[in-house]
């Protein structure tokens, strides 16, 4: 410890430095928080590998398929060209080729969506959040750099995994004779909206951490909203009439879904719209997240 | 500085700090004492902004907490030595707070040093034992060097020599102008570290004087007298202003007369006294009798611990007394 004086100007010994909390400083002291820990860059590696593989899956199951019907096209003496192949498809189906690089999404909405729950839910769990106020009192620095962390991060693995996952498919379904590259509709759109949606995904559970300062809890409802919420409003589509069958679009899985396709579908939401009602989802949860962590004692 | 105007704090219905009004100077020790939930760490998280009060405001050197543009170069604080991610080293918790503040990390390594974690720092902060821990928390309050320095229950856990470490640094760094607030419940150690005391119970300020002060100002001084005829000198000091009691058969404790002039009214009297011995009040004394009415949690077996200690205080007033 140095020796000093006492007046203002002179009191802050050259060792510790003397600049105040920076935004950029809050943003490394959130980046140093998450990589130091083992189990988050295990568990980041572990979702990109997850995704991927996923996305494998679906480019087999698919290819499969779709070798089945041109063999038995062939057996009964006919030609069935790709274009034929994918028209046979029921529409919204899922297997529009193009999405194909969001074929392990759920994984990383599931993987990453608790990880950003954990980001903060974690600190409440151990006590770091009081050392996280002492640092940055006006807190919502500390949420805004955690907010940017998790966007970026979230953003990266899922477009790298989704890329990598494309990277798969092309030479497969090429090789079948499908016109399936980089340059065709909806796959770099696709590929870009699916970073975006578990972007998103990320900052809902960023602030589910916060409003409910529980980890088991935070994931639970995490769960909730993006996978038995989804279950739930298909079997709305049980019930008689059309209402019903146009009631779970609205839902934020469904209208993040949504976002990631492309064209427009007669009484269904166009993409942009999915897109926009997702985003107010998001900003649901992040508002009221961001209020209570500025007023809540910690 | 810290300066405290009609701090209050209610939790649901409970008054927990119940409108104190308090400044800790620069350049001493001020201690902070109370018995348990008299609403220390309360006040001390109000100060750090952790808690806002319920009413009344507190600033540090001048200002609220989260109003500093640089709040660890300012104040450091160690409220809960468990303020750390268990999964985290001790290095990279050091680092990821070092951060925010843009502070070397050559400052992180002195830290480090400077509490004696060089050889855990790599270890996770979750397997650190409460000494190690707290050793820990306190490395995080000197990070900045801060001018002001808040510690609550810093030797919790610690061994003697850490102990005597936090003794030593706060009296440092006290001498070096800063302003150092720091809360315990061992008496002896406030009476060996401090220079003011601040004593709260049940939410208000019972007390706020130099440690001298405390311990000269609330007892009247006593005198354990031992002789042949306690009976009979007991009926001869009696007057007013003079109470005598018998502890044991031939040993009194007199009060308000001290021992020269218990030594006149036995010679006047022909009454062999062979011990004439001034009691040392102690901090741990005042702190009974500050505190007596304060204590919120009563344990009935032994009729509240602050009689069941204070029947103990006389033989151990030497010790801390000094």
């Amino acid at each position: 410890m140095s020796t000093r004086t006492t007046t203002p100007a002179a009191r802050i010994s050259s060792s510790a430095g003397s600049r105040g909390v920076t935004f950029a400083g809050v943003l490394r002291s959130e980046w140093i928080k998450l990589w130091s820990l083992m189990s988050t860059r295990i568990l980041l590696l572990l979702t990109l590998a997850a995704i991927v593989g996923v996305g494998a899956l679906a480019v087999l199951i698919r290819y499969t398929y779709l070798d089945e019907i041109a063999r038995n096209a062939r057996e009964q003496g006919q030609t069935m060209t790709p274009e034929m192949m994918e028209q046979s498809f029921p529409p919204g189906s899922g297997f529009e080729l193009y999405n194909l690089p969001n074929a392990g999404l759920q994984i990383g909405i599931l993987v990453l969506g608790s990880l950003a729950v954990l980001f903060i839910s974690s600190e409440y769990a151990t006590g770091m959040i009081r050392s996280t106020m002492n640092a940055v009192p006006r807190r919502t620095p500390a949420f805004a750099a955690k907010a940017i962390i998790l966007v970026v991060i979230s953003y990266v693995i899922t477009t790298l995994a989704g890329a990598a996952t494309f990277l798969i498919a092309m030479p497969v379904f090429q090789g079948i004779g499908f016109d399936l590259d980089w340059s065709t509709d909806g796959v770099l759109y696709s590929i870009s909206t699916g970073g975006l949606y578990v972007a998103g995904v990320a900052l809902i559970g960023l602030s589910l951490g916060t409003l409910l300062r529980n980890s088991a809890g935070g994931i639970t409802v995490l769960v909730g909203i993006f996978f038995v919420l989804s279950i739930a409003a298909s079997f709305l589509t049980l019930i008689p009439g059309e209402f019903w069958k146009y009631v779970p679009q609205y839902i934020p899985s469904e209208a993040g879904g949504r976002f990631l396709s492309i064209g427009h579908t007669d009484g269904v939401i166009d993409p942009w719209q999915g897109g926009l009602l997702f985003l107010g989802y998001v900003l649901l949860f992040l508002v009221p997240a961001m209020i209570l962590l500025k007023k809540r004692d910690v | 500085m810290i300066e405290a105007r009609d701090l209050a704090k209610v939790y649901g219905g409970k008054t927990a700090v119940a409108g104190v009004s308090f400044t800790v100077r620069a350049g001493q020790v001020t201690g902070f004492l109370g018995p348990n939930g008299a609403g220390k760490s309360t006040t001390m998280r109000m100060i750090m902004g952790l808690d806002r009060p319920t009413s009344g405001s507190v600033t540090v050197n001048g200002r609220p907490y989260a109003d500093h543009k640089a709040p660890l170069h300012e104040v450091g604080a160690l409220l809960d030595a468990k303020a750390v991610h268990t999964s985290r080293s001790a290095y990279n918790h050091l680092l990821a707070m070092a951060a925010t503040h843009g502070i070397p990390k050559a400052r992180v390594h002195e830290v480090i040093e400077m509490t004696g974690l060089e050889a855990v720092a790599r270890k996770k902060a979750g397997g650190f034992s409460l000494g190690m821990g707290q050793r820990l928390g306190i490395a995080a309050a000197l990070l900045g060097d801060p001018q002001t320095l808040i510690l609550d229950e810093p030797v919790n856990g610690l061994d003697p020599e850490g102990v005597l470490w936090v003794r030593n640094l706060v009296r440092y760094l006290a001498n070096q102008g800063k302003t150092i607030f720091l809360s315990s419940h061992l008496m002896s150690e406030m009476a060996q570290t401090a220079d003011h005391l601040i004593v709260i119970g049940r939410g208000r300020i019972i007390a706020d004087a130099p440690v001298k002060g405390i311990i000269a100002g609330t007892r009247q001084a006593r005198t354990l007298v031992r002789t042949d005829a306690a009976a009979h000198l007991s009926r001869l000091l009696a007057r007013d202003g003079v109470t005598v009691d018998q502890s044991e058969p031939e040993a009194l404790t007199v009060t308000g007369l001290d021992p020269r002039g218990i030594a006149q009214v036995a010679l006047a009297n022909g009454v062999l006294v062979y011990e004439l011995t001034p009691q040392m009040s102690s901090l741990e004394d005042a702190y009974f009798d500050l505190t007596k009415d304060e204590v919120e949690y009563h344990s009935h077996l032994t009729g509240g611990p602050a009689a069941a200690a204070r029947e103990t205080a006389p033989a151990t007033a030497g010790k801390y007394g000094r």
